[in-house]
């Protein structure tokens, strides 16, 4: 039993980042033994393959099966257990994404062990992997580590730096065959619904965002009359989307978008971690009317106030 | 149809107790405990099928602080009736063994139809246990869930994904929802009526025995999570904050300052 096997969950058609992220992290705990990637889908891609082998994974285990074509998280488990059988890793690690914490706990269970969840890092002390997960929004840190003989863990979303030169070689590829029955289909994914991508929060070099301290959906005006004004785009939190107050296009957050602007005003945001780790600004500037949200820990800048007041005189005086 | 709900209580995180001194039991005032935010999501969802179907709903606390408080918010809420486990032998950071005391609490009430849980424990983003509780059950489950309905045969779910969401359908019959914070499930407040039955309600207090457990089952012994330390984060960076004086004043002290650093604002 020895090595680490990362779960390279596919999204939109690519190798999700975080995948990236973790193989990059984990690639050099070389006394844990070789990395081995997880490739679950309906049909595998070369370059998929290649991808997952540039960023540090010696071998790539895939299992394609048309139950595999969209996350289901009773076949993935099945398939998943095939490849942990064969693998026989000391380490199962997936990154970031609401699938992925679907998926590893669930096969935690099968080895009767626990499931260190939300690690934002990872520290090899001897033989001992030490997981570090922030809690009580970030204020503190749990340091902590799985005496389990195998050892799952899931990873916070953007927690990992993904390697812009990897240097990698083609992996080894092992295909394994998994049968799938009735009870595998019982919960079926009838569709997925994306959010409309039309505003590209991604490439902004400024961005106005508003938070449950907004208010209402009424009120979001003057956070989009200050974004148009700096010449950059509009962005809101994960409770602002899902109150409906505006469209989820424009969530930044783990769930939404991740961003790295020069200039982020956080209106009216608490800085839950949810939110945080999607945003890598130069410069950041909170205005919150809560002096103890955690959000003024992270800004350059902080206003204690009235979003509703502060905003309307910011923009007059830059006019 | 019989609806089991998994809360957990918390300590408000409102309450002024910063990074780890959060976590210290010794400074833990019991009026400041509160029911885990995300799991009231899953009380209102049951008790949407207790409006529409006519469900039973069983609400259920396990913690070692005073758990009976928050079963009787969810009986004000609506909730039926409810069941405490009350144990400080079981440890609760290790989301297995959580999930195996759930386990047999399902097992002794015996008849359930569907089992909610909140998506997260808010403290420390744990999640996990709904997904091991669903593969302990080995029952159909959708987690992330910002939306339930009922349609002739089957369940018809809409869950949370990254970037979008997915539409997810499973068959009528026992299964796990883990409820995330979404409009469709914000959590009515207590009535009158159901204060008046909270505080009537008798509320019958599970120990370890009950569910056919022993200290050593739960403990932290046989837990594989190790806790090795528990520190304050401290984030080295310099934050110029502008906590006094008029708006007016605010904005003319940040505009001078990011100046003065020679930070711009931009500009269309």
């Amino acid at each position: 039993m020895t090595g680490i096997l990362v779960f390279a969950l596919i999204r939109d058609g690519e190798i999700e980042e975080n995948v990236l992220g973790v193989l990059n992290k984990v690639k050099n705990f070389t006394s844990l033994g070789d990395v081995s990637a997880a490739l679950l889908c309906e049909q595998a891609k070369d370059e998929w393959i290649s991808t997952l082998g540039k960023h540090g994974a010696k071998k790539v285990f895939v299992v394609e099966a048309p139950e595999l074509s969209t996350y289901l998280s009773r076949a993935y488990v099945k398939a998943m257990l095939e490849i942990i059988k064969t693998a026989d890793p000391k380490v199962v690690i997936g990154g970031g994404l609401v699938n992925v914490e679907d998926l590893i706990p669930r096969l935690a269970v099968h080895y009767n062990t626990t499931c260190l969840e939300r690690v934002t890092d990872l520290i090899l002390e001897g033989d001992d992997l030490i997981a570090i997960t922030p809690v009580r929004d970030d204020q503190a840190m749990v340091k902590m580590k799985s005496k389990g003989e195998k050892i799952f863990i899931t990873t916070r979303a953007g927690a990992f730096f993904i390697d812009e030169n990897p240097e990698g070689q083609e992996p080894e590829i092992e295909k394994l065959t998994v049968s799938f029955d009735e009870k595998d289909r019982i919960v079926k994914s009838v569709e997925i619904l994306k959010a409309k991508k039309t505003v590209n929060l991604k490439d902004a070099k400024i961005i106005v965002a508003g938070g449950r301290g907004v208010g209402g959906k009424d009120k979001f005006a003057i956070i989009k009359e200050l974004a148009d004004l700096l010449g950059g785009e509009m962005g809101a939190t994960r409770a602002c989307t899902d109150l409906h107050w505006i469209e989820e296009t424009y969530e930044i957050g783990q769930t939404g978008q991740s961003v790295s602007p020069d200039l982020y005003i956080a209106a009216g945001i608490s800085g839950a971690p949810q939110h945080i780790c999607g945003v890598k600004a130069k410069t950041l500037i909170a205005i919150n009317t809560d002096e103890r949200a955690s959000i003024f820990k992270y800004c350059d800048y902080g206003i204690v106030g009235d979003l509703h007041q502060i905003l309307p005189i910011l923009k007059e005086k830059i006019k | 149809m019989n609806i089991v709900v998994f809360i957990r209580q918390i300590l408000d995180p409102q309450v002024n107790l910063e990074g780890i001194d959060y976590f210290d039991e010794s400074k833990i005032n019991a009026d400041d405990l509160i029911i885990n935010p995300i799991d009231k999501n899953a009380i209102e969802g049951a008790l949407k099928f207790k409006d529409s179907e006519g469900a039973t709903v069983t609400a259920v606390c396990v913690g070692d602080l005073k758990p009976e408080k928050a079963v009787r918010e969810a009986i004000a809420m609506g909730c039926n009736s409810g069941i405490v486990v009350n144990s400080k032998d079981i440890f609760s950071h290790d989301p297995l063994i959580m999930a195996k005391v759930y386990h047999k609490v399902l097992e002794k009430i015996g008849e359930y139809d569907l089992v909610m849980i909140g998506g997260q424990v808010m403290p420390t983003s744990s999640y996990a246990e709904a997904p091991i509780l669903a593969e302990l059950l080995d029952i159909p489950s959708v987690l992330y869930v910002e939306k339930l309905e009922k349609k002739d045969d089957a369940f018809i779910v809409s869950r949370v994904l990254e970037g979008g969401k997915e539409i997810v359908q499973v068959p009528l019959g026992k299964s796990l929802f883990s409820i995330s914070d979404s409009e469709y499930f914000i959590p009515r407040y207590t009535s009158m009526r159901g204060i008046m039955m909270s505080k009537r309600a008798q509320i019958p207090a599970w120990t370890l025995e009950d569910l056919g457990l022993s200290a050593n089952d739960v403990g932290q012994d046989i837990s594989d999570l190790e806790v090795l330390s528990l520190e304050n984060i401290v984030i080295e960076k310099e934050s110029f904050i502008i906590s006094e004086g008029e708006p007016e004043e605010m904005v003319d002290k940040l505009l001078e300052k990011m100046k003065e650093d020679g930070i711009k604002l931009g500009g269309a």
